[in-house]
């Protein structure tokens, strides 16, 4: 919660709730030198997207500053980051968690979610392959390989379900 | 032992260490029910004077003949209670000490009850086996007063110069040709800025000069046997072809030989002859051949430096020599190795000529290095006007395997930046870092002086270097985190701050001394806090970078501290040898040599005895392992102070059921409390 | 005969088929099988951002379906080989999620186990056919071409993860070029992302990523460019033959070049399919 004041508010909370995700449990390690900024392609072309800065907001609990952040969809998942971290800090997981997170919290990007949700309902990234598949009967391939839909559908709703019933039984508690 | 047991029996709270799990009390009173139990108490804190004083007054008063202290472990404090043992009147070997803190306060600290019972069980233990105690003949056995230290480096010339000063008489063992080691590739020293080879040269030439210190160059140790007092040792003189009584250090072979090759105390930068000494200000002054270079050696021509010796020291058919000598201590000064960072290849190391290590930039920089101590960068011998450093190369870094901090570096960057400055103020020059660690003395007035001088420090560490093909002039980018800004600069010349590694052959000098290696590879002491130097090998102590990277002040201190320890081993010229040693029953040993094979201290021999060939145990350097005792076939070995009865007599009193042979396997019931 | 379930994935079949032909082609020379794997979904790369538990299901059904066939997969595409490793790798060596996703895959009969091993083509050529072998298939050598590697990240890193090749020296596609008879140029930043995974979030940050890449190849004076995934080739072909056009360059995938080197035509494998036109390459190299 931003104050009035223009500073930052901090949550302590919110470092242990993204290190007990999957993926998450590098967090701790980074000791700010800032080798994953000098490395981070994305970074370089667009100075406003700074991962340790990211890891910052997360370490020091500014929850908000992270996860309503535009930045965290401008990640490229190039691994660079992950790659050159003397620390072992899995960054490129960490941001995933943290893009997850702003999902749970209704915040996504809008090319994110187009994308998603045409993959959770064709389970494909494209629908209808019928001009595709005429492109590749010219070329001589076969036909793009079938799939039931249903299948897709059903796993998709069982982790639905799966999620709501953790949520409910963490609101008991 | 023919008189009755009268046991005293005390419970250590340790302050809080016991008492706040174990019911030190309730033991103490369990205690008293045991038969032979004379005294038991409890007692806060054991080990002080009033706890001492305590056991003596019991052991007077009520005629105690053995004491129990129930406390931390024997590691710890046995010698101390052994110390009171004799104070009292008592033989030290009557003691018992049972470790109720390591191995149950601390072990159990979420289960106080079932801890209590453990330690009563513990306990009861001890008192079963008290009673079969024996005194044991303290003995002395004469020590040397000589000492072994392996390296050449700062801290191996300066435990040989204090110990040679109170007349030990010193062998020096050197690997190099010459004495030396890092400290006298740089170029000055932080923080006073001293040229380093103007304050160590006297150091070397003083060990040198010794009549207590014999120097062994161009050698390795390659076998150490016996035990603190007596060691055995054989170092390997490596052949060096010019003989060292004859060589007057001239230096007309080196004009004359045809061959240049890398030389390698000037980190690859500038050559030396296949004839040569590593550096100018080298002790000894004697020359050596290098084998793999030499024209002589390789295809069986020249011989020039032969030709114009005038001393004759030329000998090319000199053999490698075993040297063989007797210390009663050794020092283990072997140093480090600076980091290769090839390995990290986004700092293009081996690939840009203009990205060079620290080490390599102190040669670049010394008066007596290839470069005459201009600062010229390697590609083109230009002034470099833009310098930056790159910090924690290697070190601090999962990816090296190298986690720890190699100390030296933060300052020595900031040595390396303030000299660059104070000789060429218009130069830009930057450190790169990750944190400034400016920790010792006059190291934060060190770091101020640097920022007086401009140099720019950047909080980030930099992770790409590009270099344009044409200039050779090199681009970093960095993230100044500060800032928030990723950052390109435009550099002639970047110079990465390398870590330390431990030396090559540090595995095997583990095993030739029996000493351990800690998770970062270096030599691992005994207690970091308390016992710096010393390590679980009794007479084998370190000293310097070798037990952990660390710089030129703390070596030198180590050094004296080693030195220290060796003089207080050696002093009185006898050592306590162990008394718990093993003993041979010469009528059942079958001469099997089970024994022998096993004994890792080579302490057992096979001799004529009583018309037979019989293991015989050298009392001087059993160390009371057990081992032969428990493998022995026909039980003719025993342990003093462990016995088979003794042992027994502790499995009895904690499992009488178990021991009772029957052959049934009954699980142990642990006593619950009511 | 080496044989391997074929995952297609997704940007394949819908914007790069000619990919696909090539590989194909070159695998029938290499006497490699590829089976056709119908049923399979999308490996999920996508949807991770969005649920981690949903893409790990997606991908636990195509390794099903790997483990069901009895064979080793083989994709085209290095973020389809990194995600569907990534997923077998925790559900491995996390049980409660091994359990999990089990229960949620019988509902439609389906069970992971973990027997089938994921690799992406170029793994293949390396470790099962080897150098000497694709050596002996080339016909003829293209020795008048330059050509510029372009790895792209998800073949290499995290290398905590892959092992593929060293993703700060990256030295194995350029063997691979090699061995075709063309020139291997080494360009600054042959080790930049190609910038398409940022590309539907900020356009313009993705085109400046392409941008520095090409200016870099164009300076280093390559003929054309070769990549070893689907979303690369379409940075530099589709998007840059657009976009960036003084820039663009042929870009060809690395099948495509190892067939041209071993004797197929370019039509064979596709080449009219590349937006950026390719007819200068073939002219260099004497195809017809």
């Amino acid at each position: 919660m931003q104050s009035v004041e223009n500073s930052f508010r901090i949550d302590p909370s919110f470092k242990y709730e993204v290190s007990a995700q999957s993926g998450g449990e590098t967090l701790r390690q980074c000791f700010q030198c800032g080798k994953c900024e000098a490395t981070c392609p994305i970074e370089r072309f667009k100075n406003q997207y700074r991962p340790a800065q990211v890891i910052r907001a997360v370490m020091l609990g500014l929850r908000e500053f992270a996860l309503d952040s535009p930045t965290i969809w401008l990640c490229a998942t190039c691994y660079s980051c992950s790659e050159r971290c003397p620390q072992g800090v899995h960054f490129t997981d960490i941001m995933r968690v943290l893009r997850n997170m702003a999902v749970e919290q209704g915040k996504i990007n809008p090319y994110y979610k187009k994308v998603a949700e045409a993959i959770v309902q064709y389970g494909k990234t494209f629908d209808s392959p019928d001009f595709i598949n005429e492109m590749r009967g010219d070329l001589g391939l076969p036909p793009v390989t079938s799939l039931d839909r249903q299948e897709i559908a059903k796993i998709i709703d069982e982790v639905k379900t799966l999620k709501s019933k953790e949520n409910q039984s963490k609101k008991v508690i | 032992m023919t008189e009755k047991p009268r046991i005293g029996v005390y419970i250590c709270h340790c302050g809080l260490n016991i008492a706040a799990t174990v019911d030190a009390k309730a033991v103490a009173e369990f205690a008293k029910t045991l038969p032979d139990v004379v005294v038991s108490k409890d007692y806060k804190y054991t080990c002080s004077d009033p706890g001492q004083e305590m056991i003596k007054k019991d052991v007077k008063e009520q005629k105690l003949n053995r004491v129990i202290v129930a406390a931390c472990s024997p590691r710890m404090h046995e010698p101390t209670y052994r110390k009171l043992m004799e104070q009292a009147g008592l033989n030290p070997y009557l003691f018992e000490m049972v470790n109720i803190r390591e191995q149950s306060s601390w072990v159990h600290m979420k289960e106080p009850a079932k801890a209590t019972q453990k330690a009563k069980e513990l306990v009861s233990m001890a008192v079963a086996r008290s009673r079969l105690l024996e005194p044991l003949e303290v003995k002395e056995v004469p020590a040397l007063k000589s000492v072994l230290v392996i390296g050449g480096g700062i801290a191996g010339i300066q435990s040989a110069l204090d110990l040679a000063e109170q007349d030990y008489k010193v062998c020096l063992v050197e690997r190099q040709p010459t004495i030396g080691g890092h400290m006298a590739q740089l170029d000055k020293t932080f923080p006073t800025m001293d040229c380093s080879i103007c304050i160590f040269a006297p150091k070397m030439v003083d060990v040198a000069k010794n009549p207590n210190v014999t120097l062994l160059t161009n050698s390795e140790v390659q076998e150490v046997s016996g035990v603190a007092g007596n060691f055995h040792v054989k170092v390997l003189k490596k052949a060096r072809f010019v003989n060292e009584k004859k060589c007057v250090g001239c230096g007309v072979c080196a004009s004359k030989c045809p061959v240049k090759t890398p030389n390698e105390f000037d980190m690859n930068l500038g050559m030396r002859k296949a004839v040569y000494i590593p550096f100018p200000q080298g002790v000894p002054a004697i020359y050596t051949i290098d084998k793999e270079h030499c024209l002589y050696f390789t295809k069986g021509v020249c011989k020039l430096c032969e030709k114009f010796c005038e001393a004759k020291a030329i000998d090319y058919e000199q053999k490698d020599q075993i040297v063989e000598l007797d210390v009663g201590a050794v020092i283990v000064a072997t140093g480090f190795e600076p980091f290769d960072p090839s390995t990290l290849k986004e700092f293009q190391y081996g690939k840009y000529k203009n990205v060079v290590t620290s080490l390599d930039f102190e040669r670049l920089i010394s008066a007596f290095g290839p470069q005459e101590g201009k600062l010229l960068r390697p590609s083109d011998g230009k002034e470099p006007h833009r310098i930056a450093f790159i910090q924690c190369v290697g070190s601090r870094d999962e990816r090296t395997g190298n986690i720890y901090c190699s100390n030296i570096c933060c300052m020595s960057a900031i040595k390396q930046a303030v000299l660059i400055k104070e000789k060429h103020p218009e130069y830009e020059v930057y450190i790169f870092y990750n944190d400034i660690r400016a920790f010792g003395k006059g190291f934060e007035e060190f770091y101020q002086r640097a920022r007086d001088l401009w140099v720019t420090f950047v909080k980030g560490i930099p992770a790409e270097l590009t270099e344009d093909p044409e200039t050779k002039n090199l681009t970093v980018r960095v993230v100044d985190l500060v800032l928030g800004k990723m950052v390109e600069v435009d550099l002639d010349m970047v110079i990465l701050s390398i870590g330390m590694i431990p030396p090559k052959g540090i595995a095997d000098l583990t095993r030739i001394l029996r000493i351990p290696r800690g998770a970062d590879g270096f030599l691992l002491e005994t207690h970091p806090k308390l016992r710096p130097v010393d390590t679980p090998t009794m007479g084998v102590f370190l000293a310097g970078a070798c037990q952990g990277p660390k710089d030129i002040p703390a070596s030198v201190a180590q050094a004296k501290a080693a030195a220290s320890g060796v003089a207080s081993l050696l002093s009185k010229g006898k050592i306590r040898t162990e008394s718990s040693i093993a003993v041979v029953n010469e009528d059942f040993c079958s001469g099997c040599r089970v024994c022998v094979s096993l004994c890792k201290y080579d302490a057992i021999k096979m001799e004529e005895k009583k018309g037979k060939q019989v293991a015989s145990v050298s009392e001087i350097t059993c160390m009371g392992c057990g081992v032969c005792a428990s493998a022995c076939p026909t039980k003719s070995i025993s342990l003093r102070h462990f016995t088979d009865q003794q042992i027994l007599a502790q499995i009895r009193a904690l499992a009488p059921e178990a021991s009772n042979c029957t052959g049934k396997t009954e699980p142990i019931k642990i006593q619950e409390e009511a | 005969m080496m044989k391997y379930v074929f995952f297609q994935g997704c940007t394949t079949p819908q914007k790069e088929n000619a990919y696909e032909l090539s590989m194909r082609k070159v695998a029938a020379k290499l006497d490699i099988e590829l089976v056709a794997l119908e049923e399979q979904n999308c490996c999920g790369f996508f949807v991770d951002p969005v649920d981690h538990l949903s893409a790990t299901v997606m991908a636990a059904r195509d390794l099903a379906l790997f483990d069901a066939s009895g064979l080793n997969a083989v994709t085209p595409c290095p973020a389809c080989y990194g995600q569907l490793n990534r997923v077998k790798k925790e559900l491995l060596t996390n049980k409660k999620l091994y359990d999990q996703v089990n229960s949620i895959l019988k509902r439609i009969n389906r069970k992971f186990t973990g027997t089938s091993e994921i690799k992406h083509f170029m793994n293949v050529l390396i470790d099962e056919v080897g150098m000497e072998k694709i050596k002996a298939s080339i016909v003829k050598p293209l020795t008048n071409l330059k050509v510029a590697p372009h790895y792209g990240c998800h073949i290499l890193k995290p290398s905590y993860e892959i092992n593929t090749d060293n993703p700060e020296d990256p030295q194995l596609l350029d063997s691979l070029i090699a061995l075709t008879g063309a020139k291997v140029v080494d360009y600054g930043e042959k080790k930049l992302c190609c910038g398409q995974s940022a590309g539907g979030v900020d356009e313009e940050l993705s085109l400046n990523l392409g941008k520095a890449k090409l200016k870099s190849i164009k300076k280093a004076g390559a003929d054309a460019m070769v990549t070893v995934c689907p979303a690369c080739h379409m940075q530099f072909d589709l998007v840059a033959g657009a976009k960036l056009r003084d820039l663009a360059i042929p870009v060809l995938h690395y099948t495509q070049l190892l067939g041209l080197a071993q004797g197929l035509s370019p039509n064979e494998l596709g080449l009219g399919e590349n937006r950026v036109s390719t007819d200068n390459v073939v002219e260099m190299i004497g195809a017809t």
